[in-house]
Protein backbone atom coordinates (compact mmCIF):
# COMPACT_ATOMS: atom_id res chain seq x y z
CA UNK A 1 0.00 0.00 0.00
CA UNK A 2 1.34 3.43 -0.57
CA UNK A 3 1.48 5.29 2.09
CA UNK A 4 1.76 9.10 0.66
CA UNK A 5 -1.44 10.36 -0.23
CA UNK A 6 -0.90 12.60 -3.11
CA UNK A 7 -0.82 16.68 -2.73
CA UNK A 8 0.01 16.10 1.02
CA UNK A 9 3.43 17.99 2.04
CA UNK A 10 5.47 16.15 4.65
CA UNK A 11 7.33 17.67 7.68
CA UNK A 12 9.77 15.99 8.42
CA UNK A 13 9.34 15.62 11.78
CA UNK A 14 5.99 13.78 10.89
CA UNK A 15 7.79 11.13 8.65
CA UNK A 16 10.24 10.48 11.72
CA UNK A 17 6.61 9.38 13.67
CA UNK A 18 6.40 6.46 12.75
CA UNK A 19 8.52 4.76 15.19
CA UNK A 20 10.34 2.24 12.42
CA UNK A 21 11.20 5.03 10.70
CA UNK A 22 12.46 6.68 13.69
CA UNK A 23 14.58 3.32 14.64
CA UNK A 24 15.98 3.11 11.32
CA UNK A 25 16.80 7.04 10.92
CA UNK A 26 18.74 7.05 13.96
CA UNK A 27 20.76 3.67 13.32
CA UNK A 28 21.99 4.52 9.75
CA UNK A 29 22.81 8.45 10.38
CA UNK A 30 25.17 6.81 12.97
CA UNK A 31 27.53 6.22 10.09
CA UNK A 32 27.10 9.50 8.35
CA UNK A 33 30.69 10.22 9.08
CA UNK A 34 32.26 7.63 6.89
CA UNK A 35 34.06 9.75 4.27
CA UNK A 36 35.89 7.48 1.49
CA UNK A 37 38.36 7.38 -0.91
CA UNK A 38 39.51 4.54 -3.56
CA UNK A 39 42.86 3.38 -4.18
CA UNK A 40 44.21 0.98 -6.72
CA UNK A 41 46.41 -1.19 -5.08
CA UNK A 42 48.18 -2.86 -7.99
CA UNK A 43 48.61 -3.28 -11.90
CA UNK A 44 48.30 -6.38 -12.38
CA UNK A 45 45.09 -9.24 -11.99
CA UNK A 46 45.49 -12.83 -12.02
CA UNK A 47 42.17 -12.81 -14.67
CA UNK A 48 41.40 -10.44 -17.61
CA UNK A 49 37.95 -10.02 -17.86
CA UNK A 50 35.44 -8.31 -20.69
CA UNK A 51 34.78 -4.66 -20.01
CA UNK A 52 36.88 -4.12 -16.73
CA UNK A 53 37.13 -0.72 -16.09
CA UNK A 54 40.74 -0.83 -14.68
CA UNK A 55 42.24 -1.68 -18.12
CA UNK A 56 40.42 1.24 -19.70
CA UNK A 57 42.28 4.66 -19.95
CA UNK A 58 45.88 5.14 -18.65
CA UNK A 59 46.01 4.19 -14.99
CA UNK A 60 46.30 0.95 -16.23
CA UNK A 61 49.99 2.22 -17.11
CA UNK A 62 50.67 3.85 -13.89
CA UNK A 63 53.92 2.05 -12.14
CA UNK A 64 53.33 0.12 -8.62
CA UNK A 65 54.39 1.53 -5.58
CA UNK A 66 55.18 -1.51 -3.43
CA UNK A 67 56.62 0.11 -0.59
CA UNK A 68 54.85 -0.56 2.51
CA UNK A 69 56.20 2.67 4.31
CA UNK A 70 54.74 4.67 1.76
CA UNK A 71 51.46 3.52 1.95
CA UNK A 72 51.23 3.51 5.71
CA UNK A 73 52.20 7.47 5.20
CA UNK A 74 49.60 7.61 2.07
CA UNK A 75 47.05 6.44 5.21
CA UNK A 76 47.99 8.52 7.58
CA UNK A 77 47.34 11.38 5.45
CA UNK A 78 44.32 10.51 4.41
CA UNK A 79 43.27 10.09 8.19
CA UNK A 80 44.88 13.84 8.36
CA UNK A 81 42.70 15.14 6.02
CA UNK A 82 39.50 13.50 7.07
CA UNK A 83 39.28 10.10 5.44
CA UNK A 84 37.34 7.86 7.37
CA UNK A 85 36.93 4.78 4.85
CA UNK A 86 39.42 3.43 2.14
CA UNK A 87 38.07 1.22 -0.91
CA UNK A 88 41.16 -0.98 -1.90
CA UNK A 89 39.90 -2.20 -5.63
CA UNK A 90 42.02 -2.64 -9.12
CA UNK A 91 43.39 -4.18 -10.84
CA UNK A 92 43.75 -7.12 -8.39
CA UNK A 93 44.47 -5.98 -4.37
CA UNK A 94 44.37 -9.73 -3.29
CA UNK A 95 48.41 -10.34 -5.21
CA UNK A 96 49.83 -7.64 -2.70
CA UNK A 97 47.82 -8.63 0.89
CA UNK A 98 51.02 -6.89 2.50
CA UNK A 99 50.37 -3.45 1.48
CA UNK A 100 46.00 -4.28 1.86
CA UNK A 101 47.05 -5.23 5.46
CA UNK A 102 49.26 -1.56 6.04
CA UNK A 103 45.75 -0.22 4.62
CA UNK A 104 43.89 -1.65 7.13
CA UNK A 105 46.27 -1.17 10.29
CA UNK A 106 46.23 2.27 9.76
CA UNK A 107 42.10 3.01 8.56
CA UNK A 108 40.08 0.13 9.84
CA UNK A 109 36.79 0.90 8.17
CA UNK A 110 37.10 -0.25 4.40
CA UNK A 111 36.32 -2.71 1.94
CA UNK A 112 38.89 -4.80 -0.90
CA UNK A 113 36.90 -5.38 -4.42
CA UNK A 114 38.50 -8.59 -5.63
CA UNK A 115 37.69 -11.29 -7.87
CA UNK A 116 38.36 -13.89 -4.90
CA UNK A 117 40.55 -16.39 -6.57
CA UNK A 118 42.78 -15.64 -4.13
CA UNK A 119 42.21 -15.57 -0.56
CA UNK A 120 42.81 -12.65 1.58
CA UNK A 121 44.43 -13.06 5.04
CA UNK A 122 41.35 -13.06 7.96
CA UNK A 123 43.88 -10.58 9.86
CA UNK A 124 42.47 -7.79 7.00
CA UNK A 125 39.30 -7.34 8.60
CA UNK A 126 37.73 -5.32 5.67
CA UNK A 127 34.59 -6.09 3.73
CA UNK A 128 35.62 -8.37 0.74
CA UNK A 129 33.51 -7.74 -2.61
CA UNK A 130 33.67 -10.92 -4.69
CA UNK A 131 32.88 -10.27 -8.36
CA UNK A 132 30.51 -12.84 -9.99
CA UNK A 133 29.67 -12.49 -13.24
CA UNK A 134 27.23 -15.01 -14.12
CA UNK A 135 27.53 -18.76 -14.06
CA UNK A 136 30.65 -21.05 -14.36
CA UNK A 137 29.89 -21.57 -17.72
CA UNK A 138 29.94 -17.21 -18.47
CA UNK A 139 33.01 -16.91 -16.33
CA UNK A 140 35.32 -18.74 -18.52
CA UNK A 141 33.72 -17.09 -21.88
CA UNK A 142 34.39 -13.31 -20.24
CA UNK A 143 37.23 -13.98 -17.44
CA UNK A 144 38.88 -16.82 -18.77
CA UNK A 145 38.66 -18.53 -15.21
CA UNK A 146 37.33 -22.07 -14.70
CA UNK A 147 34.71 -23.22 -11.55
CA UNK A 148 34.99 -19.46 -10.62
CA UNK A 149 32.11 -19.51 -8.53
CA UNK A 150 33.16 -22.96 -6.58
CA UNK A 151 36.52 -21.55 -5.95
CA UNK A 152 35.37 -18.40 -4.57
CA UNK A 153 33.04 -20.09 -2.21
CA UNK A 154 35.76 -22.48 -1.44
CA UNK A 155 37.53 -19.41 -0.12
CA UNK A 156 34.97 -17.19 1.64
CA UNK A 157 32.41 -19.68 2.43
CA UNK A 158 31.18 -18.59 6.30
CA UNK A 159 33.13 -15.71 6.07
CA UNK A 160 32.08 -12.51 7.90
CA UNK A 161 33.74 -10.42 5.49
CA UNK A 162 32.75 -11.86 2.37
CA UNK A 163 29.90 -10.28 0.04
CA UNK A 164 29.11 -11.97 -3.46
CA UNK A 165 28.44 -9.49 -5.63
CA UNK A 166 26.79 -10.39 -9.08
CA UNK A 167 27.20 -7.89 -11.96
CA UNK A 168 24.29 -7.86 -14.07
CA UNK A 169 24.88 -7.97 -17.94
CA UNK A 170 22.79 -7.68 -20.97
CA UNK A 171 23.68 -11.61 -21.26
CA UNK A 172 23.73 -12.84 -17.42
CA UNK A 173 20.13 -11.99 -15.98
CA UNK A 174 18.49 -15.55 -16.21
CA UNK A 175 22.17 -16.66 -14.82
CA UNK A 176 21.19 -15.06 -11.54
CA UNK A 177 19.01 -17.48 -10.53
CA UNK A 178 21.32 -20.38 -10.75
CA UNK A 179 24.27 -18.55 -8.78
CA UNK A 180 21.73 -17.03 -5.97
CA UNK A 181 20.71 -20.30 -5.14
CA UNK A 182 24.00 -22.03 -4.89
CA UNK A 183 25.41 -19.13 -2.96
CA UNK A 184 22.20 -19.15 -0.57
CA UNK A 185 22.99 -22.79 -0.23
CA UNK A 186 26.42 -21.98 0.83
CA UNK A 187 25.13 -19.66 3.78
CA UNK A 188 27.18 -16.76 1.25
CA UNK A 189 25.86 -12.99 1.29
CA UNK A 190 25.18 -11.50 -2.12
CA UNK A 191 24.05 -8.11 -3.57
CA UNK A 192 24.10 -6.89 -6.96
CA UNK A 193 25.95 -4.71 -9.30
CA UNK A 194 24.62 -3.30 -12.86
CA UNK A 195 27.42 -3.59 -15.89
CA UNK A 196 28.31 -0.26 -16.70
CA UNK A 197 30.05 0.38 -19.84
CA UNK A 198 33.25 2.06 -19.87
CA UNK A 199 34.00 5.06 -22.25
CA UNK A 200 34.31 3.59 -25.89
CA UNK A 201 32.82 0.11 -24.92
CA UNK A 202 30.98 -1.11 -28.21
CA UNK A 203 30.49 -4.82 -26.59
CA UNK A 204 27.64 -6.89 -26.08
CA UNK A 205 27.75 -6.77 -22.53
CA UNK A 206 25.85 -3.12 -22.22
CA UNK A 207 22.17 -2.87 -21.17
CA UNK A 208 18.64 -1.95 -23.14
CA UNK A 209 15.95 -0.86 -21.55
CA UNK A 210 14.50 -4.03 -21.86
CA UNK A 211 17.68 -5.48 -19.98
CA UNK A 212 16.95 -3.25 -16.86
CA UNK A 213 13.33 -3.85 -16.47
CA UNK A 214 14.31 -7.95 -16.55
CA UNK A 215 17.36 -7.26 -14.37
CA UNK A 216 14.83 -5.09 -11.73
CA UNK A 217 12.07 -7.86 -12.14
CA UNK A 218 14.95 -10.74 -11.42
CA UNK A 219 16.41 -8.74 -8.29
CA UNK A 220 13.32 -8.23 -6.46
CA UNK A 221 12.26 -12.05 -6.97
CA UNK A 222 15.90 -13.26 -5.71
CA UNK A 223 15.19 -10.45 -2.94
CA UNK A 224 11.80 -12.26 -2.24
CA UNK A 225 13.53 -15.61 -2.88
CA UNK A 226 16.55 -15.52 -0.77
CA UNK A 227 15.99 -12.62 2.29
CA UNK A 228 18.85 -14.20 4.48
CA UNK A 229 21.60 -13.98 2.07
CA UNK A 230 20.48 -11.08 -0.24
CA UNK A 231 21.69 -7.65 1.04
CA UNK A 232 18.99 -5.66 -1.52
CA UNK A 233 16.09 -3.63 -1.33
CA UNK A 234 13.38 -2.87 -3.93
CA UNK A 235 14.06 1.09 -3.56
CA UNK A 236 17.85 -0.62 -4.72
CA UNK A 237 16.70 -2.21 -7.37
CA UNK A 238 14.79 1.06 -8.57
CA UNK A 239 17.55 3.23 -8.27
CA UNK A 240 20.02 0.87 -10.60
CA UNK A 241 17.54 -0.21 -13.31
CA UNK A 242 16.41 2.96 -13.93
CA UNK A 243 16.19 3.81 -17.86
CA UNK A 244 18.38 6.83 -16.71
CA UNK A 245 21.70 6.41 -14.99
CA UNK A 246 22.99 7.46 -11.70
CA UNK A 247 23.97 10.73 -12.81
CA UNK A 248 21.38 11.58 -14.45
CA UNK A 249 18.85 10.60 -11.68
CA UNK A 250 20.76 11.95 -8.81
CA UNK A 251 23.74 14.23 -10.10
CA UNK A 252 26.83 12.64 -9.45
CA UNK A 253 28.73 14.13 -6.59
CA UNK A 254 32.05 12.37 -7.27
CA UNK A 255 34.71 15.35 -8.47
CA UNK A 256 34.65 13.94 -12.05
CA UNK A 257 31.38 15.42 -12.83
CA UNK A 258 30.79 17.66 -9.75
CA UNK A 259 33.24 20.51 -9.92
CA UNK A 260 32.33 21.63 -6.48
CA UNK A 261 34.68 21.85 -4.31
CA UNK A 262 32.25 23.16 -1.34
CA UNK A 263 31.30 19.88 0.78
CA UNK A 264 30.82 15.91 1.05
CA UNK A 265 32.55 14.12 -2.68
CA UNK A 266 33.35 17.02 -4.47
CA UNK A 267 35.37 18.34 -1.79
CA UNK A 268 37.24 15.12 0.35
CA UNK A 269 37.05 12.05 -2.51
CA UNK A 270 40.26 11.19 -4.20
CA UNK A 271 40.81 8.18 -6.26
CA UNK A 272 44.73 6.74 -6.13
CA UNK A 273 46.04 5.24 -8.76
CA UNK A 274 48.87 2.49 -7.88
CA UNK A 275 51.76 4.69 -8.17
CA UNK A 276 50.10 6.95 -5.03
CA UNK A 277 49.14 9.98 -7.82
CA UNK A 278 45.75 11.18 -8.06
CA UNK A 279 43.97 13.53 -10.22
CA UNK A 280 40.80 15.68 -9.46
CA UNK A 281 39.30 15.74 -12.90
CA UNK A 282 39.18 11.63 -13.73
CA UNK A 283 38.25 11.24 -9.53
CA UNK A 284 35.32 9.13 -8.86
CA UNK A 285 34.72 5.20 -7.96
CA UNK A 286 34.80 3.75 -11.49
CA UNK A 287 37.31 5.84 -13.40
CA UNK A 288 36.96 5.57 -17.19
CA UNK A 289 33.35 4.30 -16.79
CA UNK A 290 30.69 6.13 -19.14
CA UNK A 291 28.98 8.43 -16.88
CA UNK A 292 25.95 8.20 -19.01
CA UNK A 293 25.89 4.95 -18.39
CA UNK A 294 27.24 4.26 -15.26
CA UNK A 295 24.32 1.99 -12.74
CA UNK A 296 27.42 0.88 -10.60
CA UNK A 297 26.51 -0.41 -7.01
CA UNK A 298 29.77 1.72 -5.46
CA UNK A 299 28.58 4.88 -6.81
CA UNK A 300 24.83 4.66 -6.09
CA UNK A 301 26.34 3.66 -2.57
CA UNK A 302 27.47 7.50 -2.26
CA UNK A 303 25.37 9.36 -4.92
CA UNK A 304 21.61 7.81 -3.57
CA UNK A 305 22.50 8.32 -0.01
CA UNK A 306 24.04 11.67 -0.67
CA UNK A 307 20.35 12.91 -1.87
CA UNK A 308 18.72 12.90 1.71
CA UNK A 309 17.10 16.39 1.81
CA UNK A 310 15.16 15.17 -1.54
CA UNK A 311 14.16 11.75 -0.32
CA UNK A 312 12.47 13.31 2.72
CA UNK A 313 9.08 13.96 0.65
CA UNK A 314 6.68 11.60 2.21
CA UNK A 315 6.93 8.52 4.33
CA UNK A 316 7.45 5.61 1.29
CA UNK A 317 9.84 7.50 -0.55
CA UNK A 318 12.14 8.20 2.97
CA UNK A 319 11.46 4.57 3.78
CA UNK A 320 12.58 3.75 0.21
CA UNK A 321 15.84 5.99 0.74
CA UNK A 322 16.28 4.77 4.34
CA UNK A 323 16.20 0.88 2.95
CA UNK A 324 18.49 1.80 0.65
CA UNK A 325 21.10 3.30 3.15
CA UNK A 326 20.46 0.43 5.38
CA UNK A 327 21.45 -2.13 2.39
CA UNK A 328 24.46 -0.07 1.37
CA UNK A 329 25.65 -0.39 5.02
CA UNK A 330 25.45 -3.72 5.75
CA UNK A 331 27.14 -4.26 1.92
CA UNK A 332 30.12 -1.89 3.02
CA UNK A 333 30.76 -1.81 6.58
CA UNK A 334 32.06 -4.95 9.17
CA UNK A 335 29.65 -5.75 11.62
CA UNK A 336 26.94 -3.53 10.72
CA UNK A 337 23.31 -5.84 10.43
CA UNK A 338 20.83 -5.22 7.59
CA UNK A 339 17.70 -4.71 8.99
CA UNK A 340 14.46 -5.70 7.52
CA UNK A 341 13.22 -3.43 4.50
CA UNK A 342 10.75 -1.02 5.61
CA UNK A 343 9.10 -0.92 1.92
CA UNK A 344 8.69 -3.53 0.03
CA UNK A 345 6.89 -2.23 -3.63
CA UNK A 346 8.78 -0.29 -6.35
CA UNK A 347 9.18 3.56 -5.68
CA UNK A 348 9.96 6.04 -8.20
CA UNK A 349 12.85 8.35 -7.59
CA UNK A 350 11.87 11.60 -6.49
CA UNK A 351 10.95 14.03 -10.07
CA UNK A 352 10.84 10.85 -11.92
CA UNK A 353 7.35 9.19 -13.84
CA UNK A 354 8.71 6.52 -15.26
CA UNK A 355 11.12 3.35 -13.66
CA UNK B 1 10.61 43.13 15.29
CA UNK B 2 13.53 45.21 14.01
CA UNK B 3 15.28 42.38 11.12
CA UNK B 4 18.19 42.77 13.04
CA UNK B 5 16.55 41.41 16.45
CA UNK B 6 14.63 38.97 14.12
CA UNK B 7 18.02 37.17 12.53
CA UNK B 8 19.68 37.23 15.63
CA UNK B 9 17.05 35.29 17.63
CA UNK B 10 16.54 32.92 14.48
CA UNK B 11 20.77 32.80 14.97
CA UNK B 12 19.75 31.40 18.45
CA UNK B 13 17.62 29.01 17.77
CA UNK B 14 19.86 27.53 14.46
CA UNK B 15 22.69 27.28 16.88
CA UNK B 16 20.69 25.38 19.35
CA UNK B 17 19.03 22.81 16.57
CA UNK B 18 22.72 22.36 15.24
CA UNK B 19 24.14 21.47 18.32
CA UNK B 20 21.59 18.87 19.59
CA UNK B 21 21.03 17.19 15.95
CA UNK B 22 25.15 17.11 15.51
CA UNK B 23 25.32 16.83 19.17
CA UNK B 24 28.19 19.01 19.19
CA UNK B 25 29.83 19.24 22.48
CA UNK B 26 31.30 21.81 23.94
CA UNK B 27 29.25 24.53 22.79
CA UNK B 28 26.00 26.43 23.86
CA UNK B 29 23.80 28.71 21.88
CA UNK B 30 24.80 31.37 23.06
CA UNK B 31 28.71 30.67 22.68
CA UNK B 32 28.36 29.17 19.05
CA UNK B 33 30.38 32.14 16.86
CA UNK B 34 27.57 33.07 13.93
CA UNK B 35 30.40 33.36 11.54
CA UNK B 36 32.73 29.95 12.21
CA UNK B 37 32.42 27.96 9.06
CA UNK B 38 30.47 25.25 9.17
CA UNK B 39 32.61 22.81 7.05
CA UNK B 40 36.24 23.98 7.73
CA UNK B 41 36.16 24.55 11.27
CA UNK B 42 33.41 22.83 12.63
CA UNK B 43 33.95 19.98 10.45
CA UNK B 44 30.50 19.33 9.27
CA UNK B 45 29.45 17.42 6.02
CA UNK B 46 27.06 17.56 3.14
CA UNK B 47 24.84 14.67 5.31
CA UNK B 48 24.71 16.99 8.53
CA UNK B 49 23.46 20.29 6.77
CA UNK B 50 21.36 18.39 4.75
CA UNK B 51 20.11 17.19 8.38
CA UNK B 52 19.86 20.47 9.75
CA UNK B 53 18.17 21.78 6.54
CA UNK B 54 15.48 19.40 7.11
CA UNK B 55 14.66 20.21 11.03
CA UNK B 56 15.02 24.38 9.72
CA UNK B 57 12.63 23.33 6.85
CA UNK B 58 10.06 22.21 9.73
CA UNK B 59 10.81 24.47 12.49
CA UNK B 60 10.03 27.69 10.34
CA UNK B 61 7.74 25.90 7.50
CA UNK B 62 10.13 27.55 4.48
CA UNK B 63 10.50 25.94 1.28
CA UNK B 64 14.82 25.59 1.14
CA UNK B 65 16.17 24.57 -2.17
CA UNK B 66 18.67 21.27 -2.32
CA UNK B 67 20.87 23.39 -4.25
CA UNK B 68 20.76 26.36 -1.00
CA UNK B 69 21.34 24.46 1.58
CA UNK B 70 25.39 23.20 0.30
CA UNK B 71 25.87 27.42 0.89
CA UNK B 72 24.67 27.91 3.68
CA UNK B 73 28.07 27.31 5.53
CA UNK B 74 27.91 29.92 9.07
CA UNK B 75 24.89 30.25 10.98
CA UNK B 76 25.16 33.38 10.43
CA UNK B 77 24.31 32.41 6.49
CA UNK B 78 21.90 30.51 7.59
CA UNK B 79 19.90 32.79 9.79
CA UNK B 80 19.43 35.10 7.14
CA UNK B 81 18.70 32.76 4.33
CA UNK B 82 15.77 31.96 6.65
CA UNK B 83 14.96 35.60 7.16
CA UNK B 84 14.79 36.58 4.01
CA UNK B 85 12.68 33.19 3.57
CA UNK B 86 9.97 34.47 5.98
CA UNK B 87 10.06 38.25 4.53
CA UNK B 88 9.45 36.80 1.12
CA UNK B 89 5.95 34.71 2.23
CA UNK B 90 4.89 37.53 4.89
Amino acid sequence: MNDCPSNQEWKFSEILADPKIRARWEKVRKYFFMRESTYDMANRCNIRCEGCYYYEGDKQFAEENRDPAAWRELMRSEKARGITYVVLAGAEPSLVPELCEVCFQEMPLGTIATNGLKFIPESINYKIHISVWGNDATSFEIRKARNMLLRQIGNYQGDPRAVFVYTFTRNNIDQARQVAGILAENGCKLTFNMFSAPVGYDGQLRHTVSSLNQTRKIMTDLLEEYPASVLFSHYSAVAHTHQSGLHDLYSCSYPRMNPSTDIGLGRSFRQYRTDLTWNRAVSCCVPDTDCADCRHYASGSAVVTARLFRHAADPDTFKSWLDYVDTYLAVWVMGYEKGDNLCNHLVLPPGQDVF
Amino acid sequence: MSTERNVEKITLRVAEIMIEELKLEDVTPATFDPEIDLIDEVGIDSMDLATVALVLRDEYAIRIDEDDYPKLTSIRLISEYIDNKLKSVS
